[in-house]
């Protein structure tokens, strides 16, 4: 036989397996439907079951070479193959059943109650193989997750510590976290893509169906590296195209653990590996600039919502749900077109209302942006009467007076704001009174000078 | 409206002129079904947008977000056109001093091509003073006085090579990453990934001083393959800011204004024909002209500046000098442009005469420019515009340790020669750790021998200061993605904050 046919029927089983479960779960609906009508409706019911057996069978077959050609393991596909077997013998035994009896058989109902949970749990064991065993559980809250005993995938990236790096072991310590980030989601026990297990030392040296994948001290020639640094759309490039692709210099190190000698226990400092290979993986004790909560995405229309009234609106970066707002194109923004941003409270964290008609009245509402991170009201009305409002809004850190009339005792109000760093306030009367007294931020009153020098008019 | 009325006209009978009975045959069949399926498909249509058009199809220049978090919004480029001597600026050789005059040695000639110094050229000594300035203690000479107490403010790269040793094409290299014709400049790219905040001025935006344009031409400010509308906008300080802005003599605003306001009528109905996004865009590009009219004098006009400003960068309102273009750059990242270039002409000291000598030339050349850019400095972080701005100053290479000998013979002056194997460069301002000094040269200043950076890692750098990774950001051109760096460019690391 043509040897890409079975193969190419096994890649029907997603398909087929809806068929016996419309079928069944109709089979069984009518027998609950029917009761005492149950003579009028026999020959339907039989046939759903005559048709659910036979589809279930097919299901079977084609999910039995699915399993065959695609390096699912036994252990994942076991419990689902036999019970998908059993749904098919159920099936048929039913509609025998129902073929010898005239009347209704006694018991339909519970049987017909058994089979439905058998199918339900069949289902269930074969959505858990594609989609993954927490493809429920995933959606929940993590509270949720916790308590039903979920674990959270281990999705971090490598991090190595900066002082003592050379202590961590190169294998458990560096490739197999980078393995797991990448690989693991197809190369585990269960799911033998290549017939090839990444998730531990053991299935690495296994190798997967071409064999070792690993030779001694060449990285070139195994293709846990070669196939790493193949074009991705090379049809042998590991991840396949469209999958998350580990970092260049999570390969670099993959390639110097290979030429080191790939051993499992030899520490980071014992390979003596170049420095730089490992420098891009300290922890770096870097703060993210923009608080860090959980702030639900605003819609894209939201956002068009917000253009459309005139605002520069745009997210900090892609994916990101904080939004940067500016008046820059719209300066007859005044105190009562506030409402327009009401929409987009929790997300603002950069404001930039420079050059606009406001007034010390609106710091009342800018207060209530529990996320603002950077405020500009340069070149407004804004005369500092409130300034102390600011105060609520705990994740401000830089703000901008420039041009305003604010004096240095109203900045006082905002001495010992827990994140403020850096207060500009150039062309006030802050900045005139010359008093950069001592506050908890920095304050920049700016008339920054070149003093004339003597060799400024000098023409050689 | 006489002559819309007759130009809608007109145009209503060329478009049935061209309906055929087939095309009405077509028509109907396409539009009944198309009629028949559109609640189906765009739900309870609002009729105003059939197609799915995104704002950037609508309006190109349309701010996008970074991909990554980026440090800086802005950027202001000042290319000193011509390659300024770095051994006279920041890179202090004492060991070059005493060599002084002697031949150069072998071993520095040795496989090496240079522009115009042919046989065997004598080395030439620093002619500048150098002192050590600010906590960071960067070497900065006295050709720059002001500068020297910016010392802290700016992080220095001190070994940046090329490998063009001729202006244009090394002026193309440093900013569009090719040495050849073609490529999108720098600011082109960042103003397509990017867009523009401001919609009412243009977000890239180029000034020119020294009485010249970049040996490059405009192709150093030129967008490629990417669309035309993110090319650079060379705007004047003297004069008309924007060539063909204005109106012309006789046509009042209003007038303008209804002559733009007919053409879009056009284009609409158009557009209404054919759904060609390329139509919204033109549509809106004329509007955006409109509005800049206005716009653009506005904020190239300088003379509403206070005095305290004029006398810190030194500016003549009128004027079209290097410190008129920094107050102008201020000016322009304040109201929300997103890349400023300023090219700077004069700096091709050989010592072919006094304006090119080393010792004198130079030395003018330094003072037009100490001040205004260490004003612009002080300027941006006195108004905190430094937190999310930008700076990058250098050249488009450096210039040798050796003494000219053009044509095999002594100069009258004191000259350098064209040389990419190292030289200066520096960065401030958003995402730069200020005062790093990050690189070395050798005795001579004639190679990099630490830390040595090149154009590519430059632009990655800059690149992932404004959210960019360089090896992502990319274009599709004549069926293969292109980047800015090709396929090279490291990042910087050392002088990120
Ligand atoms: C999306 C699923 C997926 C991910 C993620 C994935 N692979 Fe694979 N991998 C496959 C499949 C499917 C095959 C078998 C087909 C083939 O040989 O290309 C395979 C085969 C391989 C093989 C060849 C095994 C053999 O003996 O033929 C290697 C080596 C390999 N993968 C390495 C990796 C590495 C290393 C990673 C992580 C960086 C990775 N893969 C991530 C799906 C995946």
């Amino acid at each position: 036989m043509i040897d890409f046919i079975l193969p190419l029927f096994g890649r029907f089983h997603p398909i087929l397996v809806h068929l016996p479960i419309g079928f069944l779960v109709f089979g069984v609906i009518l027998i609950f439907w029917s009761a005492e009508k149950y003579a009028i409706y026999s020959p339907i019911i039989k046939l759903a079951f005559l048709l659910g057996g036979i589809s279930a069978g097919l299901a079977s077959i084609s999910g039995f070479m699915q399993f065959q050609y695609e390096g699912y393991g036994w252990d994942t596909v076991q419990l689902h193959l036999i019970l998908g077997i059993f749904t098919t013998f159920l099936s048929f035994g039913l509609w025998y059943h129902l073929q010898k009896s005239a009347v209704s058989p006694p018991r339909l109902k519970i049987k017909g109650a058994l089979l439905l949970a058998i199918l339900t749990l069949t289902g269930h064991l074969g959505g858990n193989i594609t989609h993954g065993e927490n493809y429920f559980t995933e959606v929940l809250p993590p509270a949720l997750q916790a308590f039903l005993g979920g674990e959270a995938s281990s999705n971090e990236p490598l991090e190595l510590p900066a002082d003592n790096w050379e202590e961590v072991e190169f294998f458990t310590g560096a490739i197999q976290p980078i393995l797991d980030q990448n690989c693991k989601s197809c190369h585990n026990p269960k799911k033998l893509k290549g017939e090839l297990d990444l998730s531990s030392f053991k299935g690495i040296h296994k190798g997967g169906e071409n064999g070792a994948i690993l030779e001694n001290g060449n990285a070139r020639e195994s293709s846990l590296f070669a196939r790493l640094i193949l074009p991705e759309d090379h049809d042998d490039h590991m991840p396949p195209k469209d999958k998350r692709q580990p970092r260049k210099e999570e390969i670099e190190l993959i390639k110097a653990w290979i030429e080191s000698g790939s051993a499992e226990h030899a520490t980071l400092g014992e390979t003596s590996i170049q420095l730089s290979l490992v420098e891009p993986f300290f922890k770096k004790d870097e703060k993210p600039f923009y608080p860090v909560v959980a702030v639900p995405t605003l819609a894209e229309d939201s956002i068009s919502i917000l253009r459309g009234s005139g605002f520069f609106a745009e997210v900090v970066k892609t994916d990101s749900p904080f939004l940067k707002i500016s008046c820059i194109n719209f300066p007859a923004f005044s105190d009562s077109d506030w409402s327009l941003l009401a929409s987009a409270k929790e997300q603002i964290v950069y404001l930039d209302l420079t050059g606009t008609k406001i007034t010390d009245a609106i710091l009342e509402q800018v207060s209530s942006l529990p996320n603002l991170t950077v405020l500009k009201l340069n070149q407004t009305f804004i005369e500092g009467k409130n300034l102390d409002k600011l105060n609520q809004s705990n994740n401000l850190k830089l703000l901008y007076l420039n041009e305003t009339k604010v004096n240095s005792g109203q900045l006082k109000a905002l001495d010992k704001h827990p994140r403020l760093e850096k207060v500009f306030a150039f062309d006030t009367p802050a900045a005139d009174s010359g008093t950069s007294s001592q506050f908890s931020f920095h304050l920049e009153t700016g008339n920054l000078s070149l003093p004339p020098l003597p060799t400024d008019t000098i023409v050689y | 409206m006489q002559n819309l009325d007759k130009m809608l006209a007109e145009f209503a009978q060329q478009k049935l002129e061209k309906q055929t009975r087939r095309h009405f045959l077509m028509d109907c069949v396409a539009k009944v079904g198309g009629l028949a399926m559109a609640p189906l498909m765009f739900g309870c249509g609002t009729g105003s947008s059939e197609l799915n058009l995104s704002q950037r199809d609508l309006n190109p220049l349309s701010p996008l977000p970074p991909p990554y978090g980026a440090k800086a919004k802005s950027i202001i480029y000042l290319h000193m056109a011509g390659a300024p001597s770095q051994l006279e600026l920041f890179d202090f050789k004492p060991e070059l001093a005493k060599y002084h005059n002697q031949p150069c040695p072998q071993s520095l000639l040795e496989g090496k091509k240079f522009a115009f110094i042919r046989g065997v050229p004598k080395m030439l000594g620093p002619q500048a003073n150098f002192s050590q300035h600010g906590e960071s203690g960067a070497w900065i000479s006295d050709y720059m006085p002001h500068f020297q107490k910016l010392a802290d403010e700016v992080s220095f790269l001190k070994a940046v090579h090329t490998d063009q040793f001729n202006h244009g094409p090394a002026q193309l290299l440093m900013q569009t990453g090719s040495a050849r014709l073609g490529r999108p400049s720098l600011g082109s790219w960042v103003t397509y990934g990017l867009g523009t905040e401001n919609q009412n001025l243009p977000g890239f935006v180029v000034l020119t001083s020294g009485g010249k344009t970049p040996d490059a031409g405009k192709s150093v400010w030129g967008s490629g393959f990417l669309p035309s509308v993110y090319q650079g906008v060379q705007c004047r300080s003297k004069g008309d800011p924007v060539l063909y802005l204005d109106d012309p003599e006789g046509m009042s605003r209003n007038l303008k204004k209804n002559v733009i306001d007919a053409i879009n009528t056009v284009n609409k109905e158009e557009f209404n024909a054919y759904g060609d996004p390329e139509i919204l865009a033109r549509i809106n590009q004329y509007e955006m002209a409109y509005r800049m009219q206005i716009e653009v004098p506005e904020v190239m006009n300088i003379t509403d500046e206070p005095e305290s400003i004029h006398q810190l960068y030194g500016t003549k309102p009128g004027a079209e000098s290097l410190a008129n273009n920094c107050l102008l750059a201020r000016k322009l990242v304040e109201k929300g442009v997103r890349f400023v270039q300023l090219y700077d002409w004069g700096w091709d000291t050989h010592g072919t005469d006094h304006d090119g000598s080393i010792d004198m030339g130079l030395r003018n050349k330094c003072r037009e420019m100490d001040r205004p850019v260490s004003a612009l400095l002080l300027d941006l972080k006195q108004r905190g515009l430094l937190e999310d701005t930008l700076v990058v100053w250098g050249g488009e290479f450096g210039r040798t340790p050796m003494q000219e000998n053009r044509e095999g013979k002594t100069q009258s002056f004191l000259g350098r020669d064209h040389h990419g194997d190292a030289f200066t460069m520096w960065m401030a301002g958003g995402g730069i750790k200020p005062g790093v000094t990050y690189g070395r040269t050798d005795d001579f200043g004639f190679s990099g021998i630490e830390d040595k950076v090149s154009v590519h890692d430059i632009h990655a750098t800059i690149l992932h200061l404004m959210g960019f990774d360089h090896e992502q950001f990319t274009y599709e051109f004549q069926g293969r993605p292109f980047r800015l760096t090709d396929v090279e460019g490291e990042l910087i690391n050392k002088i990120l904050a």
